[in-house]
């Protein structure tokens, strides 16, 4: 029996999260849980065990760097591997984004087949 | 001293002459000898025709062993051609294998990609078209012009009928009060809004500017320019516009302006869709 996924996507643009759900959705047995914000996200992550977060870096009232340095003090989710997703291309958020704990980051615009090879090559999914 | 024959003698043979007896033993000694060097001659000659038959029989046993070396090695050679045959038609299988595994990798790439970017179209119009609000329409288009094509600084025109000119309704990376008004006909942008034509620059699509816009895509409705969407440069990470982009460019040019429209004419109408008669009589 295949083992199941779950990922949450963070992202306050309905747009992005439309179609980040489409593109990993092509990923087998892998639930996605969508969150409009950081602290949408933060509810979410309280209530639940997730094995991969996908998160966007501007966001009102939470960006995404906040949310990185929260669930890496969280001890339940300290180890979830976190893709961070932004339309900033410079060397310096990535690496800021890294040095808070993020384990991959992507730049927008997405292709889809980009995010779909991180997801595996994270969690591991062979195929 | 002599001795006397005992029993039965020998007939008394007539004396012969000494002459002739000294012969006849000569001839029988000549005889023998004769004989005996023949005989040793034979003995000789049977035995070098013995040794040669050996060495013969040797030579045969020799031939007979390498000949049968030849055939082991004519069979193993000839096992080794068919292996080597089977070897070459193995690899041409394996060569046909890995050309179908590429080409079937390649096409599976390709749809992969092809999904991605229905999925993307797919999004784009439906966001475009899930509300009748106007400043989230102009919100909608903003996002997918940032996050979708990845737009650094646009504007949004919008067509005064009155002034047959262009207004800057919306923009991003520049402040929409900075951008003047466009005459019909004149500049990148009212160019586009005339000929209703979209327009893009090859190549490098970062170092655009209000002047020069990296796109101008001119929004239509019945056949007629209401608008355009002026891309001035994109982000570093996007270097230059990829066919997506083109598709997206198509979808913006015949669903934005279709969907600031219905908005504007529902904020008209007071967020109503009203009586339902004209519906009706569409029957």
């Amino acid at each position: 029996m295949s083992s199941q996924y779950s990922c949450l996507i963070v992202e306050d643009s309905p747009m992005m999260r439309q179609l980040l759900v489409f593109a990993l959705a092509r990923v087998k047995n892998l639930r996605v849980t969508e969150a409009d914000d950081g602290i949408d996200g933060m509810r979410k992550l309280a209530n639940a065990k997730y094995d991969l977060i996908i998160t966007d870096i501007n966001m009102p009232i939470m960006d995404g760097l906040k949310l990185v340095k929260r669930v890496r003090t969280d001890p339940i989710h300290r180890d979830t591997p976190i893709i961070i997703i932004t339309t900033e291309g410079s060397q310096e958020d990535r690496q800021r984004a890294l040095a808070l704990g993020a384990n991959a980051y992507i730049t927008k615009p997405i292709q889809a087949p980009q995010v779909i090879a991180k997801v595996k090559e994270l969690l591991k999914i062979e195929g | 001293m002599t001795s006397k024959p005992r029993g039965r003698t020998k007939p008394e043979v007539p004396q012969a002459e000494p002459d002739l007896l000294a012969r006849r033993d000569d001839f029988i000694q000549t005889f023998f000898r004769k004989g005996a060097q023949l005989t040793e001659e034979l003995l000789k000659e049977d035995e070098a025709l013995r040794g040669r038959m050996q060495n013969l029989e040797a030579e045969n046993a020799k031939l007979r062993a390498q000949l049968r070396s030849d055939t082991a090695i004519r069979e193993l050679l000839a096992k080794i051609e068919l292996l080597e045959a089977e070897k070459r038609q193995l690899l041409d299988r394996f060569d046909n294998a890995g050309a179908f595994g590429r080409d079937f990798a390649q096409r599976f790439a390709d749809i992969e990609l092809e999904n991605s970017k229905l999925a993307s179209l797919y999004v784009a119009s439906y966001q475009l078209h899930s509300t009748l609000d106007l400043r989230s329409i102009l919100r909608q288009l903003k996002e997918l012009l940032a996050q979708f094509i990845g737009a650094r600084s646009f504007a949004i025109y919008l067509a005064d009928d009155t002034k047959q000119e262009l207004r800057a309704v919306a923009s991003e990376g520049v402040p929409v009060a900075s951008l003047r008004p466009v005459v019909a006909g004149t500049g990148p942008i009212g160019r586009a809004w005339n000929s209703g034509h979209a327009t893009w620059v090859d190549g490098d699509s970062t170092a655009g500017s209000v002047g020069a816009p990296a796109a101008c895509i001119p929004m239509r409705l019945d056949e007629r320019s209401v608008g355009v969407i002026a891309v001035f440069a994109t982000f570093e990470q996007k270097p230059e516009f990829v066919e997506l982009d083109f598709e997206l460019f198509r979808l913006l040019g015949a669903h934005a302006a279709s969907a600031l429209a219905a908005a504007r004419l529902f904020a008209q109408h007071g967020t109503r869709i009203g009586p339902l008669e004209p519906f009706l009589e569409l029957e």
